[in-house]
């Protein structure tokens, strides 16, 4: 007796525990920094972000945060990765701490998945709504169907508060306003109780006789037919038939209740308009780029020609999220995150202003631990060893003019 | 005590032994049950049971009594053939669900604060019950089958239409047109899980118009009925014992 108590306790312990095991076997993933294990090159070449801004880095619970930028959708994409026909502007944060209350691209509001063309420049802007306080990293996001998350730069944003006190109105058609926080949770507990509930009580009648070792043996002496009784058969009938009328009274009861209702919307937004040419006249030609392992610096060979009206200086250049500039020329005024910003990163053999219709040669060096710490150096180890960048010019009448690069990359390791 | 001596001496104390074993041993068929049939569950149609803006009229409708149909199956054909237990399917269900909302409350809402009006999974006990009821009263796995897993099928989406109607109301959101359930998706950020993936409202019915709902379910019923036979026939070999002869 005592024996099969200890076998049975041990048994159902065991039933316990992996009852535990396979309910916390999945959560949505509550994924932040990512961004460093993603392939350099992917992103180099798939969607650079740029003129970010995030319009606070602190705010209340039901306050909002707003950001805004543009994104190149990159010619030279990767062969790995599936082209941006289907894609999602996401935001990367870790699971629901802000809402996303709108977000554009191209003006329009994509809660859609939308196509891309490649080369072009979109303009985009998420606004968040802050629900939950502490400190969370906020990316820019976009999500690439067959090609996985393309993550931008992140930036810390402080939200103070208590999620208690955030709500989120919505008006329907119908004119109901409802805080789509926690409608309805009162009917999902009310149902899902009952049915419950009468699902246990359906079982309860059949556990009031014996269940297993007495019905086992009944079975297995030719006894089957009689261990369903005619009360037990009266009792099914009079439980099917309360289900079925129980099932049509819900079904009436959500139809009074909510007599216009649409199916779910979806669908992908193929015309999202594109930015017009962000470039310039700015032209340069990579004549040889190299990344130099040991000091963490790549240098260019650029051979630059400036076809606009104005002389140009070169100010900046970004690789992935990481922007190195020559704080002789310009400095960020965005508040960009500060792990990807190299203020005095770029250095070149000769910065003077290039003047209208000149052309130059001149040896330019983007250098910074960031190459190291954002892992973007390990482009060197991808089976496509090509870099892609922007390379900005600061025009003498206040334009920014700018290029896109796309060249081999030859590592040094000495 | 000897392993040749008997464990109960008296026919009350047999009666006690027989209940303790009814106890536990529904006590871990319940989270045996649990655990094997929320794995499958999750992995066969996890996507559309986790999120309020999955469950729509064609695919949810279609997917989950098919995925579900299959455990119900199994344990009918052990319970009923060893012990006519009545009550495999909703035994089934009722731990699935529970297994679900532990799942949902404590991961979905407690680690990732997801509401739990986006997160809750679907009701079956109904087609638990009628699918029950169709074996006791006929005693016949074909007309189970048939009639059964039928009922399992078509009773699916109206018993579930209360928890969702709500969801389901128009809203105009920035000039776009959407109900609250997308409205709920597009809030609450899942950065695993973007717009693409949701799959809602595929397929060819469009000659259907706006009845897609209940022709889903019949199609639904149909693949049901050869799902039954499918896990029956796992469940009997799964049920089986068979002895080696020692050489
Ligand atoms: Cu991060």
């Amino acid at each position: 007796m005592k024996t099969i108590k200890d076998r049975v306790a041990k048994m159902s312990f065991l039933g316990l525990l992996l009852a535990l095991v396979t309910t916390s076997f999945y959560a949505p993933s509550a994924m932040a920094h990512g961004e460093k294990s993603q392939a350099a090159f992917m992103r180099m070449r798939t969607i650079i972000w740029y003129d970010l801004d995030w319009s606070s880095d602190s705010v209340a619970v039901n306050e909002k945060v707003n950001i805004d930028g543009k994104f190149h959708v990159f010619a030279g994409w990767p062969e790995t990765v599936e082209l941006p026909d289907i894609a999602f502007l996401n935001i990367g944060i870790p699971g629901p701490v802000f809402i996303r209350s709108e977000s554009y691209i191209g003006g329009r509001i994509v809660p859609r998945s939308v196509s891309l063309k490649l080369g072009s420049d979109y303009e985009f802007s998420v606004v968040l709504t802050a629900r939950r306080p502490g400190d969370w990293h906020v990316h820019t996001m976009m999500n690439v169907k067959g090609g996985g998350p393309v993550i931008g730069p992140g930036k810390w944003v402080n939200v103070t508060g208590s999620m208690s006190q955030f709500r989120n109105p919505i008006t329907t058609l119908t004119g109901k306003t409802v805080d789509i926080e926690t409608f309805n949770e009162g009917t999902i507990w009310a149902w899902h109780g009952l049915w419950f509930a009468v699902g246990l009580a359906w079982m309860a009648y059949f556990c009031k006789s014996p269940v297993f070792l007495p019905r086992w043996i009944m079975a297995h002496s030719g006894r089957r037919n009689e261990l369903i009784t005619d009360a037990d058969k009266k009792m099914t009938i009079a439980f099917m038939a309360g289900t079925v009328v129980l099932v049509l009274f819900s079904y009436g009861s959500a139809n009074s209740t909510y007599p216009i209702t649409i199916p779910l919307q979806g669908g992908v937004l193929r015309d999202i308009p594109a930015l017009p040419d962000q470039r310039g006249n700015v032209h340069v030609k990579v004549n040889g780029a190299t990344y130099r392992v040991p000091g963490r610096a790549m240098s260019m060979d650029l051979t630059i020609h400036n076809g606009s009206d104005t002389a140009v200086q070169l100010c900046e250049f970004q690789a992935g999220a990481i922007r190195f500039l020559d704080s002789g020329v310009c400095e960020d005024e965005t508040l960009y995150p500060e792990n990807v910003l190299a203020p005095d990163g770029l250095s070149s053999s000769d910065n003077s202003a290039i003047g209208p219709d000149e052309t130059k040669t001149i040896t330019v060096t983007a250098q910074d631990a960031s190459w190291e710490i954002e892992r973007m150096s390990d482009i060197i180890y991808d089976p496509d060893s090509r870099f892609g960048a922007i390379i900005w010019f600061n025009g003498e009448d206040g334009s920014r003019q700018s290029a896109i690069l796309n060249e081999p990359l030859i590592p040094v390791f000495m | 005590m000897s392993s040749t001596q008997s464990a109960v001496r008296s026919h009350a104390e047999a009666v006690q032994v027989s209940r303790t074993i009814d106890y536990l041993g529904l006590f871990i068929l319940f989270f045996v049950i649990l655990g094997g049939f929320h794995v499958h569950a999750m992995l066969t149609m996890g996507d559309w049971d986790f999120w309020s803006d999955w469950k729509d009229r064609r695919l949810w409708v279609t997917v989950t009594p098919i995925m579900l149909v299959t455990f119900p199956a199994a344990v009918q054909a052990i319970v009923w053939e060893h012990f006519r237990i009545g009550f495999g399917a909703t035994l089934c269900c009722i731990s699935l669900v529970l297994g679900e909302w532990i799942n949902r409350y404590f991961n979905f809402w407690g680690w990732t604060y997801f509401p739990i009006n986006i997160v809750f999974p679907a009701i079956l006990t109904p087609g638990a019950i009628l699918l029950d009821g169709v074996l006791i009263l006929t005693n016949s796995y074909l007309a189970t089958a048939v009639f059964g897993a039928t009922a399992f099928a078509l009773v699916f989406y109206p018993c579930n239409w209360v928890i969702i109607a709500g969801l389901h109301m128009p809203v105009e959101y920035h000039g776009i047109l959407m109900s609250i359930a997308d409205i709920s998706g597009y809030h609450y950020v899942r950065t695993g899980t973007p717009e693409y993936i949701r799959m809602i409202e595929k397929g060819t019915l469009r000659t259907f118009g706006k009845d897609v709902a209940p022709v889903s379910a019949f199609f639904s019923a149909f693949v049901c009925i050869m799902i039954y036979f499918i896990w029956h026939f796992i469940g009997r070999w799964y049920g089986t014992t068979k002895f080696l002869q020692q050489t």
